[in-house]
């Protein structure tokens, strides 16, 4: 199953470059660098996804107290500071030629890196606490509250004066992408939550092994 | 708006090196833990 997963991802992978470099033309303003959307978008959808997971992992093991929940919930984080971090990197290097600066601190790029940190926090914390159920409750505790930052860094360019461009999807509005922009999008989506699943169950596993071996 | 595509190459090279290297570390770490759990198995 997770091997499957695993070629699948490079399927949806392979497909995604093609369709971002081949199918998808250059955007009419910002020229070749607009197809550093379609790493840039999957890989904070990817991590929200994550740290989604977090949030119900956390709370699953705070009421039942069973050694899966907190499974999920730390092999998610770590995935999720992954993504997270492709996010901000990507972000950056696309923010040089169009905004004309490596980084600012505008509203999305702000709290981005503060749900970075946050995680990052997250994962140290884990590492700390060597007695698995004090473990658990304390990371979980952390993942609940810091899931509070994922609707913070979404809705932050409606919230405030950002100069970062509002959503492109899952927006209020309909999405201004043309067509073969919008499929190369979707389909780089899709490959990136294939790459997710691979990467979660093969950390799941990793984790259940951790336990079995401690 | 020129061509651009040195960002675009760093953009994606940093992506896939990122992406390979975590395979790679969790590839590395659960044939080091399948390891660890056989040879306590034959030692039990």
């Amino acid at each position: 199953m997770t091997r499957a997963l695993g070629w699948l991802a490079v399927l949806g992978l392979v497909a995604g470059l093609a369709a971002g470099f081949g199918y998808a033309p250059s955007e009419a303003v910002q020229g070749n660098v607009q197809r550093i959307m379609y790493l840039h978008v999957p890989s904070v959808l990817t991590a929200y996804l994550a740290f989604m997971l977090v949030l119900l992992g956390s709370m699953g093991y705070l009421a039942t107290r069973r050694p899966r929940w907190d499974r999920l919930a730390g092999s998610a984080a770590e995935i999720g500071v992954l993504f997270t971090g492709l996010t901000i990197v990507s972000g950056s290097i696309w923010g040089k030629p169009t905004w004309g600066t490596w980084w600012t601190w505008d509203a999305r790029l702000t709290s981005t890196a503060v749900l970075f940190l946050v995680y990052v926090g997250y994962l140290l914390l884990r590492n700390l606490i060597d007695e698995p159920d004090a473990r658990g409750r304390y990371a979980a505790v952390v993942g609940i509250v810091g899931a509070i930052n994922i609707p913070i860094v979404h809705f932050s360019v409606k919230w405030w004066r950002a100069l970062h461009q509002p959503s492109t999807i899952l927006g209020p509005e309909p999405s201004p992408l043309a067509f073969p922009l919008k499929v190369a999008l979707y389909v780089n989506i899709v490959a990136f939550l294939l790459l997710f699943a691979y990467f979660l169950s093969r950390r799941i596993e990793i984790a259940r092994l951790e336990e079995e071996t401690a | 708006m020129p061509a651009n595509w040195g960002y675009v190459l760093a953009a994606y090279g940093l992506a896939a090196v990122t992406l390979l290297a975590y395979w790679r570390h969790l590839a590395r770490r659960a044939r080091a833990l399948t390891t660890r759990r056989s040879v306590r198995t034959r030692a039990a």
